[in-house]
């Protein structure tokens, strides 16, 4: 007899007469009362599961995850507790990734254009043709190509580097925000190539500079562990203390003890006069020496810099200053950053996206030094224990693809290879880039697992394996402050109706048949993988261990790496003269256009658009406004008000170099001369899930960023842009989490002292008006 | 049938002053959970399905602002005003202080819903679709729900089960903090949260973390509350539910409206 819904109602009524008769038996009553002996759901569970250790590819701080297989099947990705960078823990955007691999949408195999380029318009093709076509491409027109990647490192940035310069080419990585003015201060101020690892949970005082590094910057859930064991004080420790610094009200403003709205590009000016403050007043850490930062001139040498000269700079709002001057301001967070050490501070993100963002990254991050906490809080993790696999993303800035755009332009690079990038959706639209790629002068190769701006202008699509099928590698930057190879390991094998191949394998194959050997001597890139177990292992160091090279190549995999906590972190040496270097290179940020300062943001899960065909990934709620699958416009709820726009009426921003529309959101805690826009949405082309909007809702800020670079660097100065915003009469309703409940008490205590508290029912943003 | 279990009585701390509302929590429930698809439609019909999710709440306005984030889940009240009220008795307390939903009683009458103060309770009222493919991802340890049923957290009861069948039944020992850790049993948004705002346990073991504010909350009743040793609260004492969820005061070191000059 089928089990319906109705017949189970009979069911249930005489299991109940069963529970009577069960109780005679001694059953437990307890458990009989309100149950009948009908197996409960919660008491089935079946099969066995297998967790397999591997890298997730979600973002590009390659977290260590461990993932649930059952029956051929991944069903959960999670944290690899024993993964030194992130210890079991994960980003909302490491569990999205699995919807990467079972993703609908998925190319099932070679394509090969047939349309017009641009159009979309593809025919399937078998893997013989499709490496046929780019065998030819490469013999034909392949010398000076351009392969472009997503930032990687180790294994996959050696082949991708070696198969460029094989062909005379250049290998790439793109990111539509990317780090090049950050790594270039700390190549200055700390003389490293490698990104420092912050200690967050030891520091006493965090100072922070526009980069939302809970959210989105760098490192997020290194972060985070350590804002976490920051935050603690159970264990006799002390609560820190996070003043954060940033003229948007992000999700990392929200959780600052004191955030300091100044006005867009005085982050810098700042960070010296705090300098100023503390070596004037002698507060620097024990055996800091000022001289030698200074080369002996002390606190004149940073005398344009007083708190004096700053202050008003700052543009804070009386109701911050109570009264006090910014001078006073600057004083008073001087001496509480240098009193309560250990302490530390950090900048990105909008901070070094303005014109002087170089000068702003320098003159924050040299701060670290007066307090002492370089070498402690702020440590380099040693090279990579094998000198061939590279331990940074070599990603190109706005001054790189300008060049290649014009290679392109001009016929010297006539193959394009593109994986798991989207330059055309994330470079602006005045750089050229899908103009350049559009023209069919070009050969455009894409190894796209999904159709995405770019991949739609190609000639050829050859679809990788997804990350959760394939093998690679990853040298964690940051490291953790020690050696660590990661290994990414295929978990399940494709779907029978999808037909991928690895891109490394692919790049592998190629190089060979075209007679590569020497460049690419090995036959897939499991194989590399397996040579640099092996020479782990003749090193005889590290976390793995094993009596023979085959039961250490296995052991390496279960554990989803190497590294070797016992190799130190490199120590530095303050360059001599530092802060005299940082001070003359000085200046005032530089915007064009006028009206709002324009600051868009990396989305909390869609980072720079890359996750937007991801349902999880759309439809988790930005932390600050809670709206998820639309672009939105934040603005100071009091402003909309003033210029008449209410919440979901769709508005214009028009910069110097264009135009978008999305919807408003009223935020309170954005300060009046600021819009916030996040990116990820606006993609012309890809998945249903990543156009799921319209013009009026979805839109792609970067559009509208003026093509103008960071003075002394090769990057984007994506905060430098201020845009006019105007109603254009349309209304939408914005798609957010907030208002759909009522609400809950946040008990709020006073400073840490339970006899001191205000229980508050706060109510949601909707009723907030 | 489950019988002969060591006693356990699980619980959850949740520290405000910790979550910085990453969302972490809320897509590994989702995963772990066969939750449905929340598509821009269920947002736009104010029927987004999060068994914990993130509450955001402002406070002041700017330049003095501050942005609250709360993680909300089902409270597994012991006085659970859900469980009366059922016809089907669909839901109910187990022996362990879960409050569990059994999905083919349910009718759907929705009467749970409409009681339960916390809203956590969310009803299917399409029949979960996922693209065919994406369904490979499903966890076939958690039923999936069809249309005209009421779901809500389970404090991923699969995964304690799982824990003692491993754990206790096979070698004895007792489902602890360490042992629920190690064996990735603890609930999926206990083990994602990055800055370990969340901590999950048994109030019956000595040894748990959770215990203190456990023992500090319930030693304490809602007339007393400024005799609290620890941070630790309910949400919504004054209704009596005797929730399993303790919550943890945020922190305030510079409250607002409290102009005292200090810079």
């Amino acid at each position: 007899m089928k089990l319906t819904r109705r017949n189970f109602l009979a069911w249930a009524g005489l299991s109940a007469v069963g529970a009577v008769a069960c109780d005679v038996f001694g059953e437990d009553r307890r458990e009989l009362k309100v149950q009948s002996p009908v197996m409960q759901p919660e008491d089935l569970v079946k099969g066995t599961d297998n967790w397999y250790a591997t890298l997730c590819r979600q973002c590009p701080t390659n977290e260590g995850i461990v993932v649930r297989v059952m029956e051929g099947r991944a069903k959960k990705v999670q944290g690899n507790p024993d993964y030194p960078v992130n210890l079991g823990k994960q980003a909302a955007r490491c569990d999205a990734g699995l919807q990467s691999l079972y993703h609908p949408d998925r190319i099932a195999g070679p394509m090969k254009r047939v349309g017009p380029k641009g159009t979309g318009e593809f025919a399937p093709i078998t893997w013989d043709q499709g490496l046929n076509d780019l065998k030819a491409a490469l013999a034909s027109h392949g010398d000076g190509l351009l392969l472009i990647t997503e930032p990687v490192r180790a294994h996959s940035a050696m082949i991708a580097d070696k198969f460029a310069k094989a062909f005379n080419g250049t290998h790439l990585g793109f990111e539509a925000f990317d780090q090049g003015v950050y790594r270039t201060a700390v190549k200055s101020v700390f003389g490293q190539d490698t990104l420092p690892d912050f200690d967050i949970g030891s520091a006493n005082y965090l100072l922070s500079f526009g980069a939302d590094f809970l959210s989105t910057w760098v490192s997020p859930t290194r972060w985070s562990i350590g804002y976490g064991a920051f935050r603690d004080s159970s264990n006799g420790g002390h609560r820190g203390t996070h003043v954060h610094i940033d003229p948007r009200f992000s999700m990392t403003a929200s959780n600052a003890d004191k955030w300091l709205p100044v006005t867009p590009g005085v982050e810098g000016h700042l960070a010296l006069s705090i300098a100023h403050v503390i070596i004037a007043e002698g507060l620097q850490a024990d055996g800091v020496d000022i001289d030698q930062l200074t080369s002996g001139r002390g606190a004149g040498a940073l005398s344009d810099y007083s708190p004096e000269r700053v202050g008003p700079m700052l543009n804070l709002h009386e109701d911050i200053l109570h009264g006090h001057s910014g001078a006073d301001l600057i004083k008073e967070l001087a001496r509480e950053f240098a009193s309560h050490t250990p302490a530390l501070a950090i900048g990105g993100d909008s901070s070094s996206a303005y014109s002087n963002g170089l000068f702003n990254a320098e003159a924050i991050y040299a701060l670290n030094y007066l307090v002492g906490s370089v070498g402690r809080q702020v440590a380099f993790s040693p090279e990579s224990p094998l000198s061939d696999l590279p331990s940074s993303a070599n990603v190109g800035g706005l001054g790189d693809w300008a060049e290649h755009i014009s290679d392109i332009k001009n016929g010297k690079t006539a193959l394009v290879m593109v994986h798991n990038a989207d330059p055309v959706y994330g470079l602006p639209e005045s750089s050229g880039m899908g103009e350049a790629l559009s023209s069919d002068s070009v050969f455009v190769v894409s190894f796209s697992s999904f159709i995405d701006d770019t991949a739609v202008m190609a000639d050829l699509i050859l679809p990788d394996r997804n990350y959760l099928e394939d093998w690679g590698s990853d040298i964690p930057e940051p490291g953790p402050g020690h050696q660590v190879i990661g290994i990414q390991q295929p978990v399940v094998n494709p779907l029978s109706e999808l037909d991928p191949r690895s891109f490394g394998d692919v790049l592998l194959a190629i190089g060979q048949e075209l007679g590569k050997e020497s460049d690419l001597p090995w036959t897939s890139v499991k194989q590399a993988l397996r040579e640099t177990s092996d020479s782990l292992y003749d090193m005889n160091k590290g976390s793995v261990s094993g009596s023979t090279k085959d039961i250490y190549w296995n052991s390496m995999l279960r554990n989803g790496g190497w590294w070797d906590a016992s190799s130190d972190p490199v120590t530095v040496q303050a360059p001599s003269g530092i802060l005299n270097d940082i001070a003359s290179r000085g200046s005032e940020a530089k915007f064009s256009g006028d009206g709002f300062y324009l600051i868009p943001f990396l989305h909390n899960t869609l980072l720079d658009g890359r996750n937007a065909h991801l349902p999880w990934a759309q439809s988790a709620p930005d932390p600050v406004t809670s709206v998820a699958w639309q672009t939105w416009v934040e603005i100071n709820e009091k402003q909309m008000e003033g210029l008449g726009i209410r919440e979901g009426d769709v508005v214009s921003l028009t910069s110097n170099a264009g135009r978008i529309t999305a919807p408003a959101y009223p935020n309170p805690g954005m300060p009046p001369d600021i819009v916030g826009v996040p990116l990820g949405q606006g993609h012309k082309h890809g998945p249903d899930y990543a156009t799921v909007g319209d013009a009026k809702d979805s839109a792609n800020v970067i559009d509208i960023l003026s093509a103008v670079r960071v003075d002394g660097t090769r990057s984007l100065a994506w905060a430098s842009n201020r845009v006019q915003v105007q109603p254009t009469g349309d209304s939408v309703r914005v798609t957010k989490l907030e208002g759909e409940y009522e609400s809950r008490e946040i008990g709020n205590i006073i400073d840490n002292n339970p006899g001191e508290e205000i229980i508050k029912t706060t109510t949601p943003g909707e009723e907030h008006h | 049938m489950v019988s002969n279990r060591i006693d356990h009585k699980w619980g959850m701390v949740v520290d405000i002053d910790k979550c910085t509302g990453c969302q972490a929590c809320v897509i590994a429930c989702q995963a772990e959970n066969n939750i449905p698809l929340n598509t821009k439609d269920t947002f736009l019909q104010k029927r987004v399905n999060e068994w914990i999710r993130i509450e955001r709440y402002w406070e002041g306005e700017y330049p003095n602002v501050k942005a609250r984030y709360i993680p909300v889940l089902c409270q597994h009240c012991d006085n659970a005003p859900c469980e009366p009220v059922c016809p089907m008795y669909a839901t109910y307390h187990n022996d362990q202080g879960l409050n569990v939903q059994v999905y083919n009683r349910c009718v759907g009458t929705r009467y749970c819903i409409n009681n339960c103060p916390y809203q956590v309770r969310f009803f299917n009222y399409w029949h979960p679709g996922w693209p065919e493919r994406l369904e490979n991802q499903l966890n076939p340890d958690v039923t999936v729900r069809s249309r005209g049923i009421t779901e809500k957290c389970t404090f991923c009861v699969q995964r304690l089960r799982r824990a003692e069948l491993k754990v206790e039944r096979q070698s004895g020992n007792r489902l602890n903090d360490e042992a629920l850790e190690k064996g990735n049993y603890a609930p999926a948004c206990v083990h994602a949260c990055p800055t370990s705002a969340l901590t999950f346990g048994d109030q019956h073991d000595d040894g748990a973390k959770i215990r203190s504010y456990f023992d500090d909350v319930n030693a304490h009743n809602i007339h007393h509350e400024h005799e609290r040793e620890t941070r630790g609260y309910r949400l919504m004492e004054e209704v009596n539910t005797r929730p399993n969820v303790i919550y943890l005061k945020k922190v305030d070191q510079y409250p607002l409206g409290k102009g005292d000059g200090h810079v």
